[in-house]
């Protein structure tokens, strides 16, 4: 049966099927058939300015001309690309052109190919400049579709034509991303050299500019992240049972659709990029406008909340609340008290895994009720975080202060709270669930600040792509993205762009996980700003020096040993018989080919111990390879062979080092 | 019987790439697909039909902070 969605058509006598409402003009370039046009260019819609490409198309009862790259292909046609009418009317239009621009190449070439010589008119307005502006109307295109800012525009008309900022004046609203001067094919538009003079700002640009047009064309089939930044990551975590659901219990839940990022993008966000840095087009950073709260000191205000990004939307589902006017409430307030939405989500579900198993009750929290779901004594617990009072003087001070605090004034058991209570090095767990991915596990442990993802994201390479299978393939992991994200820190520049959008070749790279395509993009902006040609390996290197040396501070300050890089236990596996019995096949599964016990007859309980014996044994030999691989003792600390071979070799840090065993 | 990321899938005639990424729901969109180590790109994910004890892997890449 002909599929209804296809069309064919004739171009100068070749047949082509095309998907409906294909343009001519896409329809003759994929048979290879050239058709002349100025105006046009991938990266935007059509706007059939230049009337190059217009072709005679003959439906069965009359011929006429269109603009070939603007006229949608609907139902058979024949197409003539060169008839003599069509040849004569592209003279003409060339004639005009010529007439006006005489000295513009991409027009000299063109008109030359049409057999134009020289123009039989005289313009009123004729442009001598080689670089002159021809009207095409790209620049403004790309800024308006491309980059979503409307910085550039036509002014004026007829003859008086031009391409202006609003009122001939600098724009704030410009994001400088150069797309414009990129697309313009007569280098009318020029960027200004940067004021603090880069080695080679051209070498900066080029390479910018493969991100931008990278996000011109993928981003909406790739992450998204111009139309809802990391929220997008939401309903994918909790397909993969990574979401984090009440404490880190589980990783899905049937209520994520109500925060899922579809949500956001129909009820909140404005639909326009909000970067968050002058020139970036990936602008993730994405505004609720105009929102009501509910609580607190701006309770009636209607106010801007800046956000939700992924992490405060996983914080949520971490306390059982799936409200979205709850996430934007408690976004607005975090922000608004300085506080981390993670470490306050984080902590909060920890108090309400307390609260439900009876660590905590109404009178411990100041009359405030808090199990899994309690929205309005969450927000309420955040204004006591804010004032400085009540409950909130303990919640206020985090998991690590909250451990302590539960066991020595309300008698809880510690093996509890310190399993259950996420954070690593004092800081609270960011919103993944990392059980069932050791690497990740590392990733959060071991991390120099504390338990944050931001030096490794490997649960997908590691549990679902199973492509790091032993414990060296993962202390190579642990070694190179650790290093490789910290080099971001060093440059103060964002990751997102690095791997929250994908060069059209990546999947055919060697290595597609380091995305080498833009390893080589920031190699080039370190050489465009220094002058120092760099690799991926030189990059790397950079970071393994600060790194380290890092590592040695951590150490002075007293969280630089093994036993600094413990978790608990909720992030390598299942504390209690509940959250085992919620997955009871895949731990049975597990169990049995991973440990090599046969769980069958036995207890939750005993299957929940022997379970935590053999992932927290696993834990341990991850951290011996991870140390090996970085060139650190057992206990964790950078040898002094190391330090040397890094020229951190500082006599301080040798002496420090050499003390703790290095 | 098909091997996806060191999972045993059923198989059938005219099991197609896209069948198995629905199957695994892997709704992440950053991915690689690879039949017997043959790289499929992502605009024959519909047409590309999977041979009977294929090993596939559905490699995902990272997003996020």
């Amino acid at each position: 049966m002909a599929d209804k969605n296809m069309v064919t058509i004739e171009i100068d006598g070749n047949s082509v099927s095309v998907e409906k409402d294909t343009t001519i003009l896409e329809a003759a370039q994929s048979i290879d058939i050239y058709i002349p046009a100025l105006c046009n260019n991938e990266l935007v819609e059509p706007y059939a300015a230049c009337r190059l490409c217009i072709v005679e198309v003959d439906d069965g009862r009359k011929t006429k001309l269109v603009t070939s790259c603007n006229y949608p292909v609907r139902r058979p046609i024949s197409v003539y690309t060169s008839s003599e009418k069509v040849l004569r009317n592209r003279k003409i239009t060339l004639e005009m052109m010529l007439s006006r621009w005489p000295n513009v190449q991409v027009i000299k070439d063109l008109a030359k190919n049409a057999g134009v010589e020289k123009a039989r008119y005289q313009h009123p307005a004729v442009d001598l400049n080689s670089n002159a502006c021809i009207l095409c109307g790209l620049c403004m295109r790309v800024c308006e579709q491309g980059i979503w800012e409307n910085i550039i525009n036509f002014t004026n008309r007829g003859a008086e034509r031009n391409v202006r900022m609003p009122y001939d004046s600098d724009q704030p609203h410009c994001v400088g991303c150069g797309a414009c001067a990129e697309i313009c094919p007569t280098g009318a538009i020029t960027m200004a050299d940067d004021p603090n003079q880069p080695f080679d700002a051209e070498m900066i640009r080029k390479a910018g500019m493969r991100i931008t047009e990278e996000m011109i064309r993928y981003d909406e089939e790739q992450c998204d992240m111009r139309g809802v930044g990391t929220a997008h990551l939401v309903e994918i975590m909790d397909a993969y049972d990574l979401l984090p659901v009440m404490n880190y219990r589980y990783g899905k839940h049937e209520e994520t659709p109500k925060i899922s990022s579809d949500v956001f993008r129909k009820h909140f966000t404005s639909g326009k990029p909000d970067g968050c840095w002058l020139g970036c087009t990936m602008a993730c950073a994405k505004a609720i406008e105009n929102f009501e709260l509910k609580t607190g000191p701006y309770k009636g205000e209607r106010v801007l909340v800046d956000g939700p990004e992924y992490e405060t939307l996983g914080g949520s589902s971490n306390m059982g609340i799936f409200d979205p006017y709850f996430v934007a409430e408690y976004n607005f307030y975090c922000d608004t008290y300085g506080l981390d939405t993670i470490s306050f989500s984080t902590g909060t579900s920890f108090i309400m895994e307390c609260y439900e198993a009876g660590v905590l009750d109404k009178e411990k929290t100041g009359g405030l009720e808090l199990p899994f779901g309690a929205k309005d004594a969450a927000l309420e617990l955040l204004h006591q975080i804010g004032r400085g009072e009540g409950f909130g003087l303990v919640a206020g001070k985090g998991i690590r202060y909250m451990k302590k605090y539960f066991v020595e004034n309300f008698g809880a058991d510690p093996g509890f709270v310190f399993d259950i209570g996420m954070e690593a090095k004092g800081m609270e767990y960011s919103e993944y669930v990392t059980k069932e991915s050791l690497a990740q596990q590392g990733g959060y442990g071991i991390a120099l600040k504390g338990a944050q993802h931001d030096e490794a994201w490997l649960i997908f390479m590691d549990m679902v792509n199973k492509q790091i299978p032993t414990f060296e393939d993962k202390a190579e992991a642990l070694h190179y993205f650790p290093m490789w994200r910290t080099w971001f820190g060093l440059c103060g520049l964002c990751k997102l762009p690095w791997n929250d959008i994908e060069p059209a070749d990546n999947a055919e790279t060697d290595e597609p996980a380091k995305v080498p395509g833009h390893v080589q993009g920031y190699c080039e902006f370190f050489e465009g700003v220094t002058g120092k040609p760099q690799t991926m390996d030189s990059l790397v290197r950079m970071s393994e020096k600060v790194y380290n040396f890092q590592r040695v501070f951590n150490l002075k300050m007293g969280f630089g040993r093994r036993e600094h890089d413990a978790i608990p236990y909720r992030s390598a596996g299942p504390v209690t018989v509940e959250e085992y019995e919620s997955r009871q096949e895949r731990y049975d599964t597990q169990l049995k080919e991973d440990a090599g016990i046969d769980p069958t007859g036995m207890s939750s309980e005993e299957k929940v111990a022997l379970t935590r014996k053999h992932r927290e044994a696993q834990y341990e030999h991850l951290l011996n390879a991870v140390y090996k691989r970085r060139g650190w003792t057992n206990d964790g600390v950078p040898t002094v062979a190391k330090l040397m071979e890094l020229g951190v070799d500082f006599p301080d840090v040798i002496e420090l080092v050499k003390k703790h065993g290095g | 019987m098909i091997v996806v990321n060191g999972i045993a899938l059923d198989w059938h005639e005219g099991k197609t790439v896209r069948d198995v990424i629905r199957e695994m729901n892997y709704l992440f969109p950053l991915l690689i697909a690879r039949i017997n180590g043959k790289f499929i790109p992502r605009n024959k994910y519909d047409s590309t039909e999977i041979p009977d004890e294929a090993t596939v892997d559905i490699i995902h890449l990272m997003s996020g902070g």
